[in-house]
């Protein structure tokens, strides 16, 4: 059977075309309002973003129209300038004309890497779907800021790993030291000057499940496939993974691990020594953490690393970059305390609930880079902008809620649907909320006291641990950030959050509280889908909360194929 | 081989929590103290005027209630005690002196502590940082712990005598059943042992739920019984393991094993006696509660910690008790859900057979032990391959 004309015809209407539904057909002509959507963009209510989608896809099947302004931004200053970036940061970050060779060999030789660097601007889509105005160009810097953090690490893992350099040792490879995601940036502050320090995980396995949903569970499969049970935590399956599958950069003469945030990550640690086989230090930081007498062990163990440090690479730790550092990265703490300030407190906050959750736990446990400052610069004149002009940034806004517990990576945007879809707009996540803590740099003792309070403060560990009256905090940030509404994450394999879940049950019933449930399983789509995540929060809205999609064409989609 | 003496009334003893000898113990005026974990030595809950009672909910079924507050995603052991205490089972219970050492039980303990389930007015749940390595930085972080969190809140709350005196008293008492153990546990090392895994059990067990003082006598016979017991005149095993992983506390399970061929000469996990009953040396010049906790925090062979050497001698440790007792495979057993231990066990699944030899059966289980048959099954076959594999090396 050949194909014809008419295939062809279905094919691109399939692809390409957005059928009108019957009512809009039979609609008369209206020129001035078809000006002003041209101009302007549909209204909210009109827009009907679920038809652009290809079925199974979640692809496009042409880019949304945001209105002649938003249209030529979006089209110039994300799409142009993000893909423009991707190739220049490699250049900038990486060694020269060098650079494309290294970038080159880890694309092919990573899978993580391969399959996700051309999906981002996708990425970027699906985050900042249906935004217009001062919250899109907001939201997307912190997304660029993301993207060239990312190009910068990965670069410096490529130009150091022996792998892709034929077994033999690179220069940097000896300049450049390995932890954990989970082990925050901060500190290695002292030696940021000389050497390099490269969260091992971050890019193969956290950011690349953002990105590409469908990575990361290879590496999951490929944990369970020598005997781990499916039930830990798939963040520390998925790591572990890595290591099966031997598609880890080999960066460092050197590992430094943590046991944050949950007794998986301390056994990841074992499995990481077994399979490294080099020097390895644990960090590990107190569970019981507003026990004053706890800060002490807890320095210790961190000036411990930093001997170790120096011991291995045979550098001394300089104070002044420490202190350099701390007060750079206070200058990111002030703003995001500002930022909270303005989400809490007006309607007038320009970044969506995705780009504030990703940015911030990104920025935070990387710690000081430039990118960061630059684009905190820009986000604080939109938001004066906002501020000043009084723009509500998400008008249709019907409930602000407060996201609470991790969240699923896979579908990390889910917070954009539920605006546009239902008008619950994201004002704050717990994960936001971690790291809240000033460095103070005075004295060595301050400056130690206050590092270790921060990293003990980590993400999830800053609720999740130390005690019940932290995850039960969520009832006094929902007050603080004016929230009527708690999207409870119900990570499946998350221990310490499924051992609480029956007292968070109670709380809400007694204080009569609308609360989500969203199960998920971190960044394994597979147990619970985007599309059974979507119907969970439209049955919650239509059948206890009695209200009508803002958009219907988002109520139902199938998006299981898309990255 | 003949009844070992007070076998039965010690296995009646772990019928239930609230044993005929708590009872005893609570009207001698003493506090009960509960606590779940290695980490919260039990010789500072024994000072005179309290005992402590390692938390077990024996004869659960389906723990409904607890699954509702902490789903059926957790792991059993802590679901089943909350649903014990929820029972009112843990009633006798003065106080709970509690570990953030795996979360599932932090969270049961936390529960003690947020929504009065002890109906005992005075009752208190306090809480204890571990440190997760073995270094001179984590023994001073303990026993600051220890102090202010231990001795001084039953100082406080109970008026108990927490001096250094006090102290040796306890460790002085500690170390006879620490002796009385060992002494008893080394009749597993014979080529014949005259002990089989499930009267140790028994043994080990009552030791960390009754009151020590009310048991001891009962050691001391058992210890003397077994210096003249002989082993049955035909072998009743046909291989010897070790058992080792999480939270084990139901002696039925190790007759499970047993029932299957295999005796179970070592017991390395939660609740067993290696490590467990080694006497606490006071070094001189020492304060007992440093010796305390240097003790634990050098004897537990718990997968929490993260030290590299350390992470690498727990399989070396392994490995040497296997080779003591003489035991020609491993058992290594997961409660299901336990993170600690899925991992340590995949691990030790791949090294113990590559690095040193060792047939390794690697299982997960629950709590309220169900799945009888298909357990039965693995260890069947685990027994007739480790005879397989006698066999070829003989040929």
């Amino acid at each position: 059977m050949g194909i014809t004309l008419k295939d062809i015809k279905a094919k691109y209407r399939e692809l390409f075309v957005v059928e009108k539904s019957p009512e809009e057909k039979n609609k008369p002509f209206d020129p001035k309002k078809a000006a002003h959507d041209f101009w302007y963009g549909k209204e909210h209510e009109e827009r009907r973003l679920g038809d652009l989608y290809v079925g199974n896809t979640g692809l496009y099947k042409h880019r949304e129209w945001r209105g002649v302004k938003d249209t030529m931004y979006y089209f110039n200053m994300i799409w142009l300038y993000n893909y423009a970036h991707m190739v220049s940061d490699i250049m900038k970050y990486g060694d020269g004309p060098k650079a494309i060779v290294d970038f080159t060999k880890g694309t092919l030789r990573y899978r993580w890497m391969g399959q996700t660097y051309l999906t981002v601007m996708h990425w970027f889509d699906r985050g900042l779907e249906g935004t217009r105005g001062e919250a899109m160009k907001a939201s997307a810097w912190h997304y660029r800021a993301m993207v060239s953090e990312t190009i910068r690490q990965f670069m410096r893992m490529f130009e150091a790993d022996k792998k892709i350099h034929g077994g033999e040792a690179p220069e940097k490879w000896n300049k450049t030291i390995a932890h954990n995601e989970t082990l925050s940036g901060n500190i290695f502050y002292g030696w940021r000057d000389q050497l390099d320090d490269v969260a091992l995980e971050m890019i193969p396995y956290f950011v690349s499940v953002h990105v590409n949903n469908h990575t990361v569970l290879n590496y999951i499969d490929a944990a369970q496939s020598i005997g781990l049970p499916s039930d830990p935590c798939p963040m520390c399956q998925a790591e572990y993974g890595l290591f099966v599958q031997d598609d880890y950069p080999d960066y460092s003469p050197v590992m430094l691990t943590s046991n944050e945030a949950c007794d998986g990550s301390v056994a990841t640690s074992v499995l990481q020594d077994w399979f490294l086989n080099r020097p390895l230090y644990a960090m590990p930081q107190p569970m019981r953490y507003d026990d004053p007498l706890v800060q002490e062990h807890c320095q210790k163990e961190i000036e411990g690393a930093w001997k170790f440090v120096e011991e291995q690479f045979g550098i001394k730790m300089d104070w002044d970059q420490y202190v350099k550092h701390a007060q750079s990265f206070n200058k990111l703490t002030e703003f995001e305390w500002e930022k909270w300030d303005v989400a809490a407190n007006t309607p007038y906050y320009p970044i969506n609930g995705v780009a504030q959750a990703l940015y911030r736990i990104y920025y935070s446990q990387d710690g000081d880079r430039p990118i960061w400052h630059e684009t905190d610069a820009r986000v604080k004149a939109i938001m004066e902008k906002t501020v000043k002009n009084k723009i509500e940034c998400f008008p249709k806004t019907r409930h602000r809620a407060i996201a609470w517990s991790c969240a699923p990576l896979y579908y990390s945007n889910w917070c954009t649907w539920a605006y546009n879809c239902w008008g619950i707009n994201c004002v704050i996540n717990m994960d936001s909320l971690m790291f809240d803590q000033y460095l103070r740099t005075d004295t060595y003792e301050h400056a130690l006291e206050d590092l270790s309070w921060f990293n003990e403060k980590a993400p999830m560990r800053a609720m999740a641990v130390g005690g019940h009256e932290h995850i039960l905090s969520l009832f006094d940030y929902m007050e603080r950030f004016n929230c009527d509404m708690v999207i409870m994450y119900d990570q499946l394999q998350c221990k310490g959050m499924q051992g609480i879940h029956g007292v968070f049950e109670d709380e809400f019933r007694k204080r009569d509280i609308h609360a989500i449930w969203i199960p998920h399983a971190l960044p394994d789509k597979r147990t619970v889908s985007r599309a059974e995540i979507r119907d969970i929060i439209n049955d919650y809205m239509t059948t206890v909360m009695r209200e009508e999609p803002l958009d219907p064409s988002l109520l139902d989609f199938d998006d299981a194929m898309s990255w | 081989m003949k009844d070992l003496v007070h076998i039965f009334e010690l296995e009646d003893l772990l019928q239930e929590a609230n044993n005929k000898l708590v009872r005893q113990a609570k009207e001698d005026g003493k506090k009960a103290l509960g606590y779940t974990c290695y980490f919260m030595p039990e010789v500072l809950l024994d000072l005179p005027g309290c005992f402590s009672v390692r938390l077990r909910a024996p004869r659960s079924g389906s723990p409904d209630m607890a699954t509702y507050y902490m789903s059926n995603r957790t792991c059993m052991y802590g679901r089943c005690l909350l649903e014990r205490a929820l029972e009112g089972g843990f009633n006798f219970l003065d106080a709970q002196m509690a570990t953030e050492t795996c979360t599932v039980t932090c969270r049961f303990q936390e529960h003690l502590q947020l929504m009065d389930i002890i109906k005992n007015p005075d009752f208190f749940c306090e809480f204890t940082d571990v440190p997760f390595k073995k270094n001179e930085n984590s023994i001073d972080h303990y026993e600051k712990q220890l102090q202010d969190h231990v001795l001084d809140k039953l100082s406080d709350r109970f008026g108990i005598d927490t001096s250094d005196e006090a102290l040796l008293k306890a460790i002085e008492e500690h170390n006879e059943i620490c002796r009385l153990i060992t002494e008893i546990g080394r009749y597993r090392k014979l080529d014949e042992p005259t002990i089989t895994g499930w009267e140790f059990s028994v043994i080990q067990l009552a030791t960390l739920v009754c009151p020590k003082y009310l048991i001891i006598d009962m050691l001391k016979d058992i210890a003397e019984q077994l210096k003249t017991r002989k082993p049955d005149a035909k072998k009743t095993y046909r291989c010897k393991v070790v058992l080792t992983g999480s939270e084990e506390d139901d002696p039925s399970f190790i007759k499970l094993i047993e029932e299957c061929g295999a005796l179970v000469v070592a017991d390395r996990h939660c609740y067993g006696s290696l490590p467990g009953r080694e006497e606490i040396i006071v070094k001189e010049g020492e304060r007992p509660l440093r010796a305390i906790a240097r003790h634990y925090i050098e004897t537990s062979e718990c997968p929490r910690f993260m030290d590299q050497h350390i992470m690498r001698e727990r399989k070396q440790y392994l490995a040497d008790v296997a080779k003591e007792y003489k035991a020609d495979g491993i058992i290594i057993s997961q409660m299901k859900f336990c993170e600690y231990w899925s991992y340590e066990r995949t691990i030790d699944t791949l090294i113990l057979p590559r690095d040193f030899g060792y047939p390794v059966c690697s299982i997960e289980k629950e709590y309220v032990n169900n799945a009888v048959g298909q357990l039965r099954t693995r260890f069947q076959a685990f027994v007739e391959s480790i005879e397989l594999k006698n066999i070829q090396k003989e040929a």
